[in-house]
């Protein structure tokens, strides 16, 4: 990606063609640089020297936070349920973007093709994302209830399976009933995305494609993934950072149980600061989970740098 | 980091107080002071709410300004009005929280404002105390208590149980097809732990040893019951309102809750339904936690209109402030002369008056530590009904992470 | 679309009932728990526990509170998602115009600044907010909800839009500039035209987030004049004493508007918007 000022233009036109292209560049930069630095430089910079401190709930009325160096980190890296966290964040966010990838992929290249009702159809496959996470995880924890749940009711009527699934309230099944929802949740945010990016793929190249004989799979291996791939990466370092920092979900559907088998490092953060008081131990999760989330996001930085084809 | 002083006080408000300066103690009509209040009530509780201050502010002669806020995510946000010094002039804090608030320093020692908290007994007084000082008083407390379908109760030939080993008879007799003996309230919350607390104090154990035998006892009889069948697995996922529902349903006969779900329950006329206080070991008083909304007077750099705030909670919380909160039944009062008026309108409310008079707060011994061991309790609740750990084991690993936070 | 008429086209001519038909299954499915929540809304006792597969005894009682107590607040979501995605794209397209084709220095450390902004808990945000709001007097402020919902929208669109523009034709804005037209009529006339569906995508999610926004809702308001829904509908959630029919009622109501309005969106989002372009 080049300037657009190639090097014959401004030598052509002078000093004043590279001014004004900085001027432009400037313009429409600043309003976002200025936004982004006014409205998280502070809370990062305080989240991250919280992390250090021991803040407590007097630390909101009288502004003292004795640093402690890294007593919380230590804390926290000893604490039994930290490790809990970690296993449960690593198969939670693993599992649920794979899953919540494939199916929007999927979706969206079906989506693709016009047919009758398809706008309407894709615009209801947004439901899950626009309710509201309390009410859909209300619904979702009926639905799940080992007794009076329409899930395993269904599962008995049809003879699926011979005694009642305790999908929320078993260490083994919680794991899954809330990737499960979480995953239902998060195709929309998929969906929508990769089909915006497909429906930027000239349709020209398929044409062409297919006159040369190649297959729909082909197409789709070297058209389709090449081109969608700046969109595929963005989908996935975002699915990243979101299924990282999920919260709300997690406390409506389970609140982290049972028996810690659904807490992931964001929910502990939350547990510690807000119900420990312990806001110095909560930060330095938290900052964790940022640390975790930039190793991702440099590989993607990485792989971003790359050129398409 | 250090917050600078701020006053939220309209100009307006300032001048009249200037006015008001030199004024005695006789409610003068300042009709220009307007005074926050501030609640978690909704619904029903923010209508009865309403009638108290409005009435309130009419005594004192101030106008009020009600702020009705989400209970979710309440305590955060006395956090933030902590740390912006942007605290209401009479705030409503949960009962359990009120050490770790008083603590901060944000808020007034009641009784140097004149609010002693006169007519209601020590313990239900011990309820907003830190330290030995008041700095909350609830009008009314509540606790929970064992309802009961009577018309099941009836057709199996029981009594209302009185005995633990009477409540798992009863529970197993009372679980058929659909229908679960028992449910109780279990959850990696504090509702968990609240409702362990009678379990655990009937059979004499504290909550400042959680690996003593009795708490391991209480929790073993509680595993039990879920091992046997009796108390739908479920209940690890449970809050009481859920537990409410089971029970209109008619998933479960018994259960454990309170008095607030009086006006849930008249929603369904048709089911008969009838408390109890929560079964004990042998049969002695039950000693169950007391629950309920306590308020308070935070601090303010302006001292006369910290005067008039102290006037209107001394009402809010006095003899008619209580009987208005009592009056959907959803709680008692905490004077005890205004609580028996009110128990003449509401019969049902029996077990639970019975009930506080021996109930404890749960703040009263650990104060500010008391979060890290509910926490910690009901870490090792759902340890032990998921079959995990045994009782002791699981209580042993919770005792391990009360040293942190 | 593509204007080549060739053969799979012309089949491609009648219409696919097949996939309308596969569409409406997959919809189904995905969509169950929607259709739980207006069961449970329709139910008597509003929840679902005990209640039957198709709502036979019909309680509009939840519709009735919902419609009665949360029109206006339906009204404050709406304007505050539109207000919020107007100036979300406002500031990202231009933003992520210039990271896309003027690769400088700092591109880098921007990107990584605005995916690190992403990881930021809301709380701590809201924390540091509400002091600043409240000095400045903001609080229960449409203009000040904007602002603050729009730090999770602006990061994500600029980064979303920059990954579409990557692939908008260099040598299309260099031949605009070439024929003398300015940095911005290139960007104008032809990037923002051909990046309509990224820009669209991006809107549509900036009006997703803010509309089921929580944290700052709750903090950044206090009385009920500027109130979103989400908030709106913890009227029905007192501590203990829960009323569900309202909730599934307002989530359900609440849904339809903003449907509508991703509906409208979604229709402009068109195939192949590249392909006349390399002409």
């Amino acid at each position: 990606m080049s300037s657009l000022s190639g090097a014959s233009i401004s030598r052509r036109r002078g000093n004043a063609n590279v001014r004004s292209e900085r001027r432009f560049v400037w313009l429409m930069l600043a309003p976002a640089l200025l936004y982004v630095a006014g409205f998280f430089a502070y809370p990062i910079v305080k989240n991250v020297v919280m992390g250090f401190q021991d803040y407590s709930i007097t630390t909101f009325y009288t502004g003292e936070a004795p640093w402690v160096g890294l007593a919380n980190y230590a804390q926290v890296f000893a604490s039994r349920v930290f490790s809990v966290a970690v296993v449960n964040t690593a198969v939670f966010t693993v599992v649920s973007i794979s899953l919540q990838f494939a199916i929007g992929l999927a979706l969206a290249v079906f989506f693709h093709r016009k047919f009758p009702l398809s706008v309407a159809l894709r615009s209801l496959l947004l439901l899950p994302w626009l309710l509201p996470l309390l009410a859909s995880t209300a619904v979702w924890r009926w639905i799940l209830d080992q007794d009076s749940g329409i899930l395993n009711q269904a599962l008995g009527f049809f003879h699926l399976t011979s005694s009642a699934i305790p999908w929320l309230s078993s260490p083994s099944f919680a794991m899954i009933s809330l990737i499960a929802v979480k995953v239902w949740v998060a195709v929309p945010f998929n969906l929508a995305i990769l089909y915006g990016g497909l429906q930027g793929i000239p349709g020209e190249l398929y044409e062409a494609a297919s006159i040369d004989g190649a297959s729909p799979g082909q197409a789709f291996r070297f058209i389709t993934l090449p081109l969608l791939r700046p969109v595929i990466g963005v989908v996935i370092v975002l699915g990243i950072i979101y299924t990282l920092e999920s919260l709300d979900i997690i406390l409506g559907l389970t609140g982290g149980g049972p028996a810690n088998s659904t807490d992931t490092l964001s929910t502990l953060s939350y547990l510690e600061s807000f119900e420990r008081y312990s806001f110095g131990t909560g930060a330095a999760i938290s900052n964790i989970i940022i640390v975790v989330s930039m190793i991702f996001t440099f590989i993607y930085l990485r792989i971003d740098r790359r050129p398409a084809q | 980091m250090v917050k600078r002083q701020k006053l939220a006080l309209p100009l307006g408000v300032a001048i009249s107080l200037v006015a008001l300066a030199g004024c005695s103690s006789a409610p003068e009509p300042a009709a220009d002071v307007t005074l926050s209040v501030q609640d978690y009530f909704s619904g029903d509780g923010a209508a009865i709410a309403d009638e108290v201050y409005n009435a309130c502010a009419a005594e004192v002669g101030v106008k009020i300004d009600v702020t009705h806020a989400p209970s979710d995510g309440y305590q955060t946000k006395l956090l933030q009005q902590i740390s912006s010094r942007t605290l209401p002039d009479v705030a409503m804090v949960e009962g359990a929280q009120v050490p770790n608030n008083a603590q901060t320093g944000a808020y007034a020692v009641l009784t140097d404002y004149g609010i002693d908290g006169a007519g209601i007994p020590d313990g239900a007084l011990g309820y907003g105390k830190l330290d030995g000082k008041l700095y909350a008083i609830a009008p009314v407390v509540n606790s929970i208590a064992l309802f009961y379908r009577t018309d099941l109760l009836e057709a199996a030939g029981l009594t209302p149980p009185t005995t633990w080993d009477e409540l798992m008879a009863d529970a197993a007799a009372l679980t058929k097809g659909d229908q679960y003996g028992f449910a109780f309230s279990a959850p990696a919350t504090n509702e968990g732990t609240w409702q362990y607390l009678p379990f655990l104090w009937s059979n004499g154990g504290d909550e400042t040893d959680i690996q003593s035998p009795q708490a391991a006892e209480a929790l073993q009889y509680l595993t039990d019951m879920v091992k046997k069948g009796y108390v739908s697995q479920s209940v690890l996922t449970w809050g009481q309102n859920d537990l409410t529902e089971q029970f209109v349903a008619g998933n479960a006969a018994m259960m454990i809750n309170g008095p607030w779900i009086f006006s849930a329950l008249a929603k369904a006329p048709d089911l008969k339904w009838g408390t109890v206080s929560i079964p004990t070991p042998d049969g002695g008083p039950t000693v169950a936690p007391l629950g309920g909304e306590a308020f308070t007077l935070p601090l303010n750099a302006d001292a006369d209109r910290m005067k008039i705030s102290a006037k209107l909670l001394g009402c809010i919380v006095g003899p008619e402030g209580q009987k208005g909160f009592a009056k959907n039944g959803s709680g008692v009062p905490t004077i005890s002369d205004v609580a028996t008026e009110a128990l003449a309108t509401y019969p049902n409310l029996a077990a639970f008056a019975e009930t506080i008079q021996t109930a404890r707060s749960r703040t009263e011994k650990l104060g500010v530590d008391w979060p890290n061991t509910s926490i910690a309790i009901y870490t090792a609740i759902q340890l032990a009904l998921t079959g995990q750990e045994t009782p002791e084991k699981a209580l042993e690993i919770g005792a391990q992470e009360i040293g942190k936070g | 679309m593509s204007t080549i008429v060739s053969a799979a086209s012309r089949r491609a001519r009648r219409p696919r009932y097949l996939s309308t038909a596969f569409g409406i299954l997959v919809v189904v499915i995905m969509l169950f728990p929607v259709y739980w929540m207006v069961n449970a809304s329709l139910q008597r006792g509003g929840s679902a526990i005990g209640s039957t597969l198709i709502p036979i005894n019909l309680s509009w009682s939840g519709y009735e509170a919902a419609l009665r107590e949360q029109g206006q607040n339906l009204v404050t979501s709406i304007i505050v998602s539109a207000g919020t995605v107007a100036f979300t794209l406002l500031i990202s397209v231009p933003a992520a115009y210039i990271l896309a084709k003027f690769v400088r220095r700092g591109t880098s450390i921007f990107i990584l600044a605005l995916l690190v902004a992403q990881m930021v808990p809301g709380i701590v945000l809201a924390n540091a907010l509400y002091s600043v709001y409240s000095s400045l007097g903001i609080l229960n402020s449409i203009p000040g909800l904007i602002l603050a919902d729009a730090s999770r929208c602006i990061p994500f669109s600029i980064i979303l839009l920059r990954a579409f523009m990557l692939a908008l034709p260099s040598e299309l804005l260099e031949a605009a500039r070439i024929d003398g037209a300015s940095h911005f009529r290139a960007f104008r006339s032809i990037a923002l035209p051909l990046s309509q569906n990224a820009i669209i995508t991006a809107g549509l999610f900036s009006f997703l987030f803010t509309w089921g926004d929580f944290i700052f809702a709750v903090t950044l308001t206090t009385t009920a004049d500027v109130r979103p829904i989400t908030l709106g509908i913890y009227n029905y959630l007192a501590a203990q004493q829960q009323e569900w029919g309202p909730v599934m009622a307002t989530s359900v109501i609440a849904a339809l508007p903003a449907m509508i309005i991703l509906m409208a969106a979604q229709r402009y989002i068109t195939a192949g918007s590249l392909s006349g372009a390399l002409k």
